[in-house]
């Protein structure tokens, strides 16, 4: 009954030409409550319904009426896929990507469901298990701050004990996790936020709020190249069995030295102290700390530390 | 399928099927079943409803007009729900990321259509992707030409022979895997497969593979496979519990933790199942003071190793910076 209701509302609203107020709504529409109280609970809770789902449900003053009544209203053009003109290799593609990479690991899976309203193929849209080659995390915020990134609304959350109020420019995953960056309106400058790090909700504001910079550097930085201040130029050696993982885990603009031996010599731009020491721990007596003298001497600290413990 | 169908969810899964129906002459009940990963009983019970669906006055001519004969269905509706709705943020965020992540993927689009279809999505959804966009994806650092080798081989269903850095054990080891499935996961790209060395199901994370050769031999593909746990705790594993400082929260958020609480004055209680020492033995030396081995569990002769294991490997590693 109330799915009827609800794909009724739906009809109406995006066939009528001046906004319909929740009393013609209720009159029109078959199988709402009799009664004033039940009635503006159902009612409630199916906008809530529709606007959950994506429709754009949208609330206006109905002219001429004073004191002022709300309406309701599906604007088409804001209901209804815009065609984005795919052909069909490219379709297919899409199809394909979406089958081999998973977002969230729920039972749904959107990126499918938007290759069917794109019109995808005919037979049943899915694939083998060994095609998945990634399902990517997806915190509890991603469409809501991606939806902000797309309409440029500002939105509004708590992280690392402040409330901030942010302009959000992009999102990134990177390294596991997903990440926004977005000018911090309360500090007047960029910051980059964990999204498995928000505390409570987001709020979003009105669309095109804001004008995005032509070019904002997404996240790319290795941890000890984060920070504050002068970077140092750290010489590190590397044991001819460990290059092909340091490899692939240094930046890819990092100069090599290579030994007779197969070693490695790799010169790593560090900021961070912290996040390098532990970058070169974990190659244990696989690699050693050349210079400079600083950088040596407070990772021979750190060891005498530890074995002195 | 499993959990509980909402309102919401059917009439999310009505509003795809009517125009997708109303387009065409008469698919066949199976056909949409298999389109839209339903099963038929459901799709007729939602036909029922729209069946009932229209605008005020809800006179028969503004109804929709669902008929099913024969086993095959015809809608025919005035304008609204014509076409499908708009792509939510959750669809139109997974269609790219997806897209996005396969693009940046080595060896998957040789031929520019998912490049070109993505930019056109992207376009449509007011955003570009890539590094320069923004909505950027990577699935992590491995040498492209090792994740193109192995799964070419894996499609192909060829062995390879890996020689592979074991990072847990510290330990080098040539061997030959049937590899099953290639992988990426939390920012890193992994080969499930059968090691004949091991006679056990492994996983190898690819950018610890210091060479990997194709070889000639097959492999039978088992009929499913496992769930692609990159850990799985085994019996006989040690059981350690640390003591972590507050700024060492990140082991619990990066590794699978067996139980974790946090105390009064911040710092973290975290119980670890561990199956190489020279694991922890790394952990500790990287955590130094932030890190306390208080409790040791199982592991049989193992456990005693765990004593002054960070000041043992510390010195190790000091050796190198004394000599």
């Amino acid at each position: 009954m109330k799915l009827e209701r609800l794909l009724n509302v739906t009809a109406a609203l995006l066939e009528t030409r001046r906004p319909l107020t929740a009393d013609e709504i209720r009159r029109r529409i078959p199988g709402y409550p009799e009664r004033d109280d039940a009635f503006r609970r159902a009612f409630e809770r199916d906008k809530d319904d529709l606007r959950e789902m994506g429709i754009p449900l949208e609330v206006v003053i109905v002219d001429g009426t004073d004191p002022p009544i709300s309406g309701y209203v599906i604007p088409p053009d804001r209901y209804y896929l815009s065609d984005p003109g795919l052909d069909p290799d490219e379709l297919a593609a899409l199809q394909m990507a979406a089958v081999m990479i998973r977002l969230g690991d729920s039972d749904t899976d959107e990126g499918l469901d938007a290759v069917r309203k794109l019109g995808g193929r005919e037979e049943g849209v899915g694939g083998p298990a060994e095609a998945e080659v990634a399902s990517l995390p997806r915190p509890e915020h991603l469409s809501t701050l991606f939806e902000a990134v797309t309409s440029r609304r500002a939105a509004q959350f708590r992280y690392g004990g402040i409330d901030r109020v942010v302009d959000p420019y992009r999102l990134d995953f990177h390294k596991g996790r997903w990440y926004l960056t977005a000018h911090d309106s309360g500090r007047d400058a960029e910051r980059r936020f964990r999204l498995d790090r928000f505390e409570g909700r987001v709020t979003v504001g009105e669309p095109d709020a804001f004008e995005r910079p032509s070019h904002v550097p997404g996240v790319t930085l290795d941890a000890w190249e984060l920070g504050e201040g002068e970077p140092v130029e750290a010489r590190l050696l590397i044991d001819a069995d460990q290059v092909a993982p340091a490899r692939a885990q240094l930046p890819a603009d990092t100069a090599w030295e290579e030994r007779p031996d197969g070693s490695v010599v790799a010169t790593i731009g560090v900021v961070n102290v912290d996040a390098f020491r532990s970058f070169v721990l974990a190659f244990l007596d696989h690699a050693e700390v050349l210079g400079p003298p600083a950088l040596r001497d407070a990772m021979v600290g750190w060891l005498e530390a530890v074995e002195a413990s | 399928m499993s959990g509980r169908i909402t309102s919401s969810d059917r009439l999310r899964r009505i509003l795809a099927i009517v125009p997708w129906v109303a387009e065409r002459d008469g698919p066949s009940v199976d056909e949409i079943s298999a389109r839209f990963a339903i099963d038929r009983a459901d799709l007729l019970d939602d036909l029922d409803v729209v069946f009932m669906v229209g605008i005020p006055p809800y006179t028969p001519d503004t109804l929709i007009d669902v008929v099913v004969d024969d086993d095959r269905v015809w809608i025919h509706l005035g304008d609204y729900f014509r076409r499908p709705l708009r792509l939510t943020p959750a669809e139109g965020l997974g269609l790219l990321a997806a897209g996005e992540a396969v693009r940046a993927a080595p060896g998957e689009d040789a031929g520019g259509s998912l490049a070109r279809g993505l930019e056109k999505l992207a376009d449509a959804l007011g955003v570009r992707v890539g590094n320069d966009g923004e909505l950027d994806v990577s699935l992590g650092d491995a040498p492209p030409a090792t994740i193109e080798l192995l799964r070419e081989a894996s499609r192909s269903g060829h062995q390879v022979e890996l020689d592979y850095y074991s990072y847990g054990r510290d330990t080098h080891a040539v061997r030959v895997v049937d590899p099953y499935r290639v992988y990426a996961q939390q920012g890193n790209w992994y080969l499930l497969g059968w090691c004949h060395r091991a006679n056990d199901e492994r996983v190898f994370r690819l950018d610890r593979i210091q060479t990997a050769t194709r070889l000639e031999s097959a492999f039978d593909r088992p009929e499913s496979l496992p769930d692609a746990a990159v850990f799985a705790a085994h019996e006989g594993d040690l059981v350690v519990t640390l003591r972590l400082e507050p700024e060492a929260r990140w082991v619990v958020e990066h590794y699978p933790v067996v139980d974790s609480k946090i105390g009064p004055d911040g710092s973290i209680t975290a119980t670890l199942s561990v199956s190489a020492v020279p694991w922890l033995a790394r952990l500790l030396v990287t955590l130094g003071p932030s890190a306390e081995v208080i409790d040791v569990q199982g592991g049989g002769a193992a456990t005693d190793d765990i004593d002054g294991l960070a000041a043992a490997t510390a010195k190790r590693i000091l050796a190198r910076y004394r000599s």
